[in-house]
């Protein structure tokens, strides 16, 4: 007898919740709803469980139904398999047909999940029933289910099934009184058309099946509402899929008769989708044809809507690549195409402009060395300076393919002086985003070429007015000290500090320290201190040293945490001012975590550390105690 | 040009606020000379700390404190200013900066020009409140700051910090909005009494939020104000909140019907007379972020970004070094991505 009450029990549970007054709570019920089948056992969530959903699926807030119309699509293992689906489908149809999308499209999903479990003949009897009913429904909402159904069953039925499914959902795609449906129908065409493209057929597909195809094609491009129309962009590009597929190109002239009408479409839409798949559809076209498209194609680069010019720019680089295959339509890209993308790349609109430059350096594989050299790198040039800071950025993170293509004298010579003029720029945004990109730069660069050109300026931004670009400077040197290892980090950059830091101790004057060496005449605009005259009586500046030094204790080797920067830390625990002190306490945590790896600096963080770290703990300033009992717990619990 | 001329100095229909400030006089005076030595010695208990530093987390996020939260925090806050001076002391290195007004994004982007606190030292010269839409959360995060790093961060009262203004320029309608009732705004209007109204950095730069009065000629006299009370209409208290140098030399009668106008001749007494190399203060728009007055002896500093979100003017802060010496950040308003960008062309009829 218990025990039957425990089995009732979670069934009782879940339907005392699903009656709760609040909808959340129905929804979070509605959650566990596979663990109570689990609990239930197949029988009985047969028996019990799907009757009661039944009657839920029609009387409840959407809510509930999404979660509900979502769980069903995995419940043909709960319910002992795929010969029981047909109480569960009885469950999901009102759901599907329900107005509200969100619980429509799980339905369908589900609905669509549960077929592929079922077997041919199955989906003959139950599915095909189904989708006749949904499609010849009076109401909008259930024709739209329909359309979302027919990929399910289309590859299963034989000849003449798919014959009459496919005259039935050209009704759908001609849809007289509802756009929705008409929209729902052209959403599913390329999947359906796919499928005829990779899948296998019973049958093989016949003619007579392209002509409804075909007749569903000619029905949307000539729809009278574009939010119909722009979708038979897609259902072209499936089409000529099936066509390349099948090695048959006698429609080719239609094809491009078709494509030409969309992309000169008097919707902006239309055209803007057109634009966004423009390499889909060129591709499937050679010489003659391709050529045909190239005036299309510069006048969507002229549109008089920015979102189309915007989302033909991304599409230069592939389809300059096509053209590129033919040589009849290779010498368009120099004589006719960048002309246009000069043009372009000064659009009044910025979000053109970025566009233009998250594509245009791919180009350069394309126009080769002295191409890229003529051509391009005057537009690069002068994208670098773009006022809006995405276009720069866009540039600069894709020069790597540059560098491939005319090598790095070529590259640095040309583009680094404009870098190191936007690295000093007066707005601290744009120094930012450059510092940011440094690792990326690095990385293209190598060392050698990196330490020539670009590593003073890095040292440079350690000491700008702004705390965030100094941040980032500290940030900057880690990466790199990553990138070019721990030994380059000693020589190149501790030492510099340090070296730094020691001379400016023994030299009692403010301002005489030469201490950067360096050929770096470029003074930062926004700063009063410059490398070659580092003033190290500044709390600023120590602080800065502190925060470089410290970042880069994970990057290094611990030899030279012990040996360079321990020293250099313990000097700055006697400082004057507090603010440094407390953070000599923070990194002596930091220290200590990296050196306790190793059995050997044992002793000297119990002795040499540890004994900082205590006076720090008496320190006078409140601040400092603070974070020096911070750090001693923290190294206890090491 | 600042905006404040047009404040109403009527009486307050009640003066309520009064009333419960009369019984803290005795306090406020009789430990402001131990007041700092007591403080130094409390370190702040550690549930304390985490339960700051959760508050300091969630405000970084522009997310108001729950109510219950702001009483704790007020209560906390009283510990730490009633011992703080008239004229507290401020050591270098330290950064300066000046009106805020509730905005709060600002606010962010000024610690991101001048660093985080506290790893970098500030001294906020009043005006947290009012005008701009986060009122709440400004002030509520720089409170915490203040009990969280006593030493790091000193918050002086500006004209706005009053029960009387915050009811006419936003502050008091934001926590009714934000809180549903009054309640917030009385907590921190009642801690706003205890606010240091000046301070000395390291005995040279005297900092304030509007200027010098008539009736105070040392330093030391600022010292023996009774300051916990709200902002009187008139008086010394009064003048150092809402005064403003002025081309005109000698004292002149305020356009802002408030505190006064002072010329370059009383500044640079002031200076000798109290043995200071600088004045800097705050209450006044200026396009630049700051602006020098009587041949550099005062500073303006302004640290509100496109002011009402309409002014179009840069912000400044002044950072202090260990040699006194100077160097002013200007900024721009911090960008939000997703909201529609304000214009930042002053319109006609607002010059």
């Amino acid at each position: 007898m218990d025990n039957f009450n425990d089995d009732l029990y979670p069934l009782a549970l879940l339907m005392d919740e699903l009656k709760h007054d609040d909808v959340s709570n129905r929804v979070e019920a509605m959650q566990k709803l596979d663990t109570i089948a689990i609990a239930l056992g197949p029988e009985r969530t047969l028996s019990e469980l799907l009757p009661f959903l039944l009657d839920v699926a029609h009387d409840d807030e959407d809510e509930v139904f999404a979660v509900l119309a979502g769980k069903l699509g995995d419940f043909i293992p709960l319910i002992g398999g795929h010969e029981h689906c047909e109480p569960l489908i009885q469950i999901l149809l009102p759901l599907a047909s329900i107005e509200e999308p969100i619980v429509r499209d799980k339905a369908i999903q589900s609905l669509n999940k549960i077929s592929m479990e079922l077997t041919d003949e199955e989906l003959n009897t139950i599915f095909l029933g189904l989708i006749q009913n949904l499609s010849q429904a009076n109401w909008f909402s259930k024709k739209i289910a329909a359309c979302g159904l027919y990929k399910s069953v289309i590859l299963k039925v034989n000849a003449q099934t798919r014959k009459n499914l496919l005259a039935m959902y050209l009704k759908l795609v001609t849809d007289e009184l509802a756009p929705m449906v008409r929209r729902a129908a052209a959403n599913n065409l390329p999947a359906i058309i796919d499928l005829f493209t990779s899948g296998e057929t019973i049958e093989p597909i016949t003619s007579q099946d392209w002509e409804y195809i075909s007749q569903m094609f000619q029905s949307l491009i000539n729809d009278d509402q574009d939010s119909v129309k722009f979708l038979s962009i897609k259902v072209l590009i499936s089409i000529l899929e099936f066509f390349d597929h099948a090695k048959d190109t006698l429609h080719n002239q239609e094809f491009l008769l078709y494509s030409l009408k969309l992309i000169e479409d008097k919707s902006w839409r239309v055209r803007y989708t057109a634009a966004d798949y423009f390499s889909d559809i060129a591709k499937h076209f050679s010489g003659e044809d391709l050529a045909k498209l190239i005036d299309p194609f510069i006048a969507l680069m002229k549109d008089n809507e920015g979102e189309v010019r915007k989302s033909i720019a991304k599409q230069l680089p592939s389809f300059c690549g096509l053209l590129n295959k033919y040589p009849t339509t290779k010498s368009s890209i120099l004589a006719k195409i960048i002309p246009v993308v000069n043009e372009l790349s000064q659009d009044p609109q910025e979000n053109v402009r970025a566009s233009l430059a998250s594509s245009i350096t791919e180009l350069s594989p394309i126009l080769q060395k002295q191409n890229t050299i003529n051509k391009l790198l005057p537009i690069f040039l002068n994208m670098l300076k773009d006022e809006f800071p995405d276009v720069r950025l866009n540039i600069i993170s894709n020069l790597s393919v540059v560098n491939e293509t005319i090598g790095i004298d070529m590259l640095s010579t040309s583009l680094l002086p404009a870098i190191t003029e936007l690295a000093q720029d007066t707005k601290w945004r744009v120094r930012l985003a450059i510092i940011e990109y440094i690792p990326k730069l690095a990385e293209q660069l190598g060392e050698k070429f990196f330490n020539d050109e670009l590593l003073n300026l890095c040292m440079s931004w350690l000491w700008d007015s702004v705390y965030a670009i100094r941040e980032a400077a500290v940030n900057n040197l880690k990466e790199l000290a990553v990138i070019f290892g721990s030994k380059w980090a000693n020589t190149e950059i501790i030492a510099k500090i340090l070296s730094a830091h020691r001379d400016n101790n023994k030299s009692d004057s403010m301002n005489d320290n030469d201490v950067e060496d360096n050929d770096n005449d470029d003074n930062n605009t926004t700063t009063n201190n410059n490398t070659n005259n580092i003033n190290y009586s500044n709390f600023i500046t120590r602080i800065t040293c502190l925060f470089a030094i410290t970042k880069l204790v994970p990057a290094i080797s611990h030899e030279i945490i012990a040996e360079k920067i321990l020293p250099f830390i313990n000097e700055l625990s006697g400082d004057s001012v507090a603010n440094i002190r407390f953070n000599v306490a923070k990194a002596y945590l930091l220290i200590a975590t990296q050196l306790a790896l190793d059995p050997k600096y044992r002793g000297l963080i119990e002795q040499d550390l540890w004994k900082h770290l205590e006076i720090l703990q008496n320190d006078e300033d409140i601040d400092v105690r603070f974070y020096a009992n911070e750090s001693v717990d923290g190294i206890k619990a090491l | 040009m600042d905006l404040d001329t047009d404040v109403p100095m009527e009486d307050v229909s009640d003066d309520q606020q009064l009333l419960p400030l009369i019984g803290k006089e005795s306090v406020a005076n009789t430990t402001t000379n131990a007041g700092a030595l007591v403080n130094d010695k409390k370190d702040l208990h550690p549930s304390s700390i985490n339960q700051l530093d959760e508050w300091i987390e969630k405000l970084s996020r522009c997310e108001p404190l729950l109510e219950t939260d702001v009483k704790r925090l007020c209560e906390m806050a009283i510990d730490v200013l009633q011992f703080e001076e008239n004229v507290q002391p401020v050591q270098v290195p330290v950064t300066i900066c000046g009106d805020v007004h509730g905005q709060f994004h600002d606010l962010m982007e000024l610690f991101k020009i001048g660093g985080p606190c506290p790893d970098t030292n500030y001294l906020f010269m009043g005006d947290y409140v009012d005008r701009g839409y986060y009122s709440v959360e400004t002030v509520s995060y720089l409170v915490c700051m203040k009990v969280r790093f006593p030493k790091r961060i000193t918050i002086l009262r500006g004209n706005h910090e009053s029960r009387q203004i915050t009811q006419v320029y936003g502050f008091y309608d934001e926590c009714l909005r934000k809180y549903g009732s009054a309640t917030v705004w009385k907590l921190f209007t009642d801690l706003f009494d205890y606010f240091p109204i000046t301070a000395l950095v390291d005995s040279k730069i005297f900092c304030l939020h509007g200027g010098l009065s008539p009736m105070i000629e040392t330093i030391d006299q600022v010292r023996d104000l009774n300051r916990i009370q709200e902002v009187p209409h008139e008086g010394p208290m009064c003048d150092l909140l809402w005064s403003d140098p002025d081309d005109r030399g000698g004292w002149g009668i305020s356009p802002r019907g408030a505190g006064f106008t002072f010329g370059q001749d009383i500044s640079e007494q002031f200076n000798h007379t109290n043995d200071l190399s600088l004045i800097a203060r705050a209450h006044q728009l200026v396009m630049e972020g700051y602006s020098w007055s009587h041949q550099e002896s005062v500073v303006t500093i302004f640290s509100a970004p496109n002011y009402c979100y309409r002014c179009g003017n840069q912000a400044a802060i002044m950072e202090v070094d260990e040699q006194h010496n100077r160097q002013f950040l200007q900024y721009d308003p911090s960008i939000r991505p997703g909201e529609p960008s304000v214009t930042r062309k002053t319109p006609d009829y607002f010059l």
